[in-house]
């Protein structure tokens, strides 16, 4: 089964060119412009990684993380934050939050898949071991 | 001393005094007595020289009138009486006992006279009174004689004269004590004079002993003139420390109200902390009462840790003398504020008077400064943004656009579009920038507007089609020349247009227009699109301003374009108006005044 990713960004081009990028390693995507968006598409199904800008109009990065993580507190499927602020910045609002990461801008696309790729490999690798 | 001195003249003069009264008084009484003599002794001879010799001449053996003189004399200094012929012959003879008959001398005339006898070998010198007798044979004189007075000192006389010289013995002290207790004042006046005299810086009056009153006087006098002198010269002192005073205080005031005009806060504390000056300024920037400063420890009235701290540091001197120290922090009293404060410790001519504190307001360099920072910030994310962008399609153009030929067109148009927004981000900081450092001087030309404003338009086109958005042209061919620096103006006919289109929705209109007026021409940018608040109208022009974004479409703005394109109109000498309604859309408007028509002929470019 295709791993979804949900993409939340204001920027029309970004948006584009991670879509295709993401689409073309096969995974599911799904667009939101802004956190209200992105809330009203999660409703119907959480995804397995969520991408997410920081700076948007109006429910910006931060905002959408702490009501995803309030909303599903047993979901804690990572979510990757783009900044183009340095991560020590950011670090003060993300310290109560599980499963933040952060991307920094300019952000490469074959660097998110990069980091993707270890991310369900590890997690797969996890999940196998108890089996075992 | 000196009243022995004069108490030793006065028994002196005293004595000499009852001296000489007791000479006179002899004296007097010797020539009453002489003269007593010679009345009765020639007073006698003559009575008895009247009588009938025979009666003065008794026959032997029987008493006479002599005998009975002697017996009845009743001076003690008769000394004899005798009767005597013309060749010496006592013819009768009567003496007192110790008495001897001296021989007669011849009478020279006929008559009273009297002689003296002087003192003899044991006899005492006598007083003799003649006179003829009257006798028909022979030529007889009587004589009497008295014995001249002995002593000078009547032994009888003795406790008279004694009463005398006490008396006057006892009058001496008496004025002598009388004369002291009249100088008495005197003599005190002058130990007054010594004292004062001797306080003095110059010793002008000396008083020596043994002054009189009218020498003491005249130094008196002496004293007074200098005393006067000199109360004139304090006098004068006095008024010129008094202006000098006078210009002291003046400067002190002045000084004060110099400090207290600084716009600046001003701490002087001594050297054991304790506040001793403060400004007025100190209320609004502490939110602390000068009086609450000016009475209370420290620790009382400062709220403030790091301000505490500093003036602890600087208590007792401990610090170098040269030491400066400023910190920068937000006082607890006044909400919002920045202050620096900088404390110097107060020495010179090798003393240390304490600290000097200057707390400045800080507030407007502190926002400057996170404005400046905030912009730094902004920047960077504005320019990160088309590069996030561009390096995006670059890794997606080597990955993907090898195949896909549509895929190479689309990555190249949103990198120029990428590269087109960062260009005019930097050129608009550049603009600025030569703005504020005044090196911008707009170099005016004569300019055909409607040729401008149709290019203007021409380059706006295309962005304007992206968003579907329809840029309308109302331009007059004929429209007159103005003066304007044709490339700054063009920066600011893009940034309005560029506003237009991108805080518009689609389907919205933008309309470039350009009127003319009777001394002016309007150029209007008017769109259909979101419109701003009042509030928002009237700070949109400021640096760096940015109306809160109400949608994706309008992301991108940096808070330049509008202030730069007031800024370029201002240095055209026009003016940029604003008519705006949320939600309905804005007008701005550039009105130029039109070239003057004597210039009409002038090169048009």
């Amino acid at each position: 089964m295709k791993k979804a990713i949900l993409l939340v960004d204001d920027e029309p081009h970004v948006i584009r060119v991670l879509r295709l990028m993401l689409e073309r390693e096969g995974y599911d995507v799904a667009t939101a412009n802004d956190g209200n968006e992105a809330l009203g598409k999660m409703a119907a199904r959480r995804p397995d990684v969520m991408v997410s800008d920081i700076q948007m109009a109006g429910m910006d990065g931060r905002e959408l993380c702490r009501t995803v993580r309030a909303r599903y507190p047993d979901e804690a499927f990572p979510i990757f934050v783009m900044t183009s602020m340095t991560a020590s910045e950011e670090r003060e609002w993300v310290r109560e939050l599980a499963q933040v990461e952060f991307l920094e801008k300019p952000l490469s696309p074959r660097q998110l898949i990069a980091r993707l790729t270890t991310y369900f490999t590890t997690a797969a690798a996890a999940q196998e071991t108890p089996h075992a | 001393m000196k009243n022995n001195r004069i108490g030793l003249i006065l028994v002196v003069s005293s004595l000499a005094v009852i001296a000489l009264v007791m000479s006179l008084l002899l004296k007097r009484q010797h020539t009453e007595q002489a003269e007593q003599v010679r009345v009765q002794g020639l007073g006698t001879v003559r009575s008895l020289a009247a009588l009938p010799a025979a009666v003065l001449l008794p026959p032997p053996g029987q008493p006479g009138v002599l005998a009975s003189l002697l017996a009845g004399r009743d001076n003690p200094d008769f000394a004899y009486a005798a009767i005597s012929a013309e060749d010496g012959r006592n013819l009768a003879e009567v003496a007192s006992p110790g008495a001897i008959v001296p021989p007669a001398a011849p009478l020279a005339l006929a008559s009273f006279d009297e002689r003296g006898v002087a003192a003899g070998q044991n006899a005492r010198a006598i007083r003799e009174f003649r006179g003829p007798l009257a006798s028909a044979d022979a030529r007889l004189q009587l004589r009497i004689g008295y014995f001249v007075p002995q002593g000078p000192l009547d032994l009888k006389d003795l406790p008279f004269y004694a009463l005398i010289a006490l008396a006057v013995f006892l009058l001496v002290p008496l004025i002598y004590i009388v004369i002291k207790r009249e100088m008495a004042p005197l003599a005190a006046l002058g130990e007054q004079l010594k004292a004062v005299s001797k306080n003095q810086a110059q010793p002008v009056l000396e008083l020596s002993s043994g002054q009189d009153v009218r020498g003491l006087a005249g130094k008196l006098n002496h004293y007074l003139d200098h005393t006067s002198a000199r109360i004139r010269e304090l006098e004068q002192d006095s008024i010129a420390s008094m202006a000098s005073g006078r210009l002291l205080e003046y400067g002190s005031n002045k000084m004060q109200a110099v400090l207290q005009c600084l716009p600046d806060g001003l701490l002087v504390l001594d050297p054991a902390g304790e506040v001793t000056f403060a400004t007025g300024k100190i209320e609004p920037l502490l939110g602390v009462p000068v009086a609450e400063v000016l009475s209370q420890p420290v620790e009382g009235w400062c709220r403030d840790p790091e301000l505490r701290a500093m003036l602890a540091r600087f208590r007792g001197g401990g610090l170098d003398a040269r030491s400066q120290m400023t910190i920068e922090f937000n006082p607890l009293g006044v909400p919002g504020k920045r202050l620096w404060a900088t404390a110097q410790a107060l020495t010179g001519h090798a003393m240390s008077y304490g600290t000097l504190v200057v707390l400045r307001d800080a507030t407007r360099e502190h926002l400057a400064r996170q404005a400046g920072n905030d912009f730094v910030a902004h920047v960077a994310h504005e320019l990160k943004s088309p590069l996030n962008v561009i390096g995006m399609y670059g890794e997606m153009l080597a990955d993907a656009g090898i195949d896909d030929p549509a895929l190479r067109v689309e990555a190249i148009n949103v990198i120029q579009d990428e590269v087109e927004r960062m260009t005019s981000l930097v050129n608009n900081l550049l603009n600025v920038s030569k703005l504020e450092m005044g090196s911008m001087r707009p170099e005016r030309h004569r300019v055909k507007l409607d040729d401008l404003l149709r290019d203007a338009w021409q380059q706006a086109r295309s962005r304007a089609e992206a968003k579907n958005i329809r840029l309308e042209l109302q331009v007059a061919r004929d429209l007159a020349a103005v003066s304007i620096d044709k490339d700054m103006f063009r920066i600011a006919l893009n940034n309005l247009l560029n506003n237009a289109i991108k805080y518009n929705a689609a389907g919205g209109s933008v309309v470039l227009a350009a009127e003319e007026g009777d001394s002016d021409v309007v150029i209007a940018v008017r769109d259909s699109g979101i419109g701003m608040t009042a509030e928002d109208r009237e700070r949109v022009t400021e640096k760096f301003f940015r109306v809160r974004e109400t949608g994706d479409e309008q992301r991108g703005g940096h808070g330049l374009g509008l202030y730069l394109s007031n800024q370029i109109v201002e240095l055209h000498h026009g003016r940029l108006t604003i008519e705006s309604e949320l939600g309905h859309g804005s007008v701005f408007s550039i009105h130029l005044k039109k070239m003057p028509a004597l210039a009409e002929g002038g090169q048009v470019l």
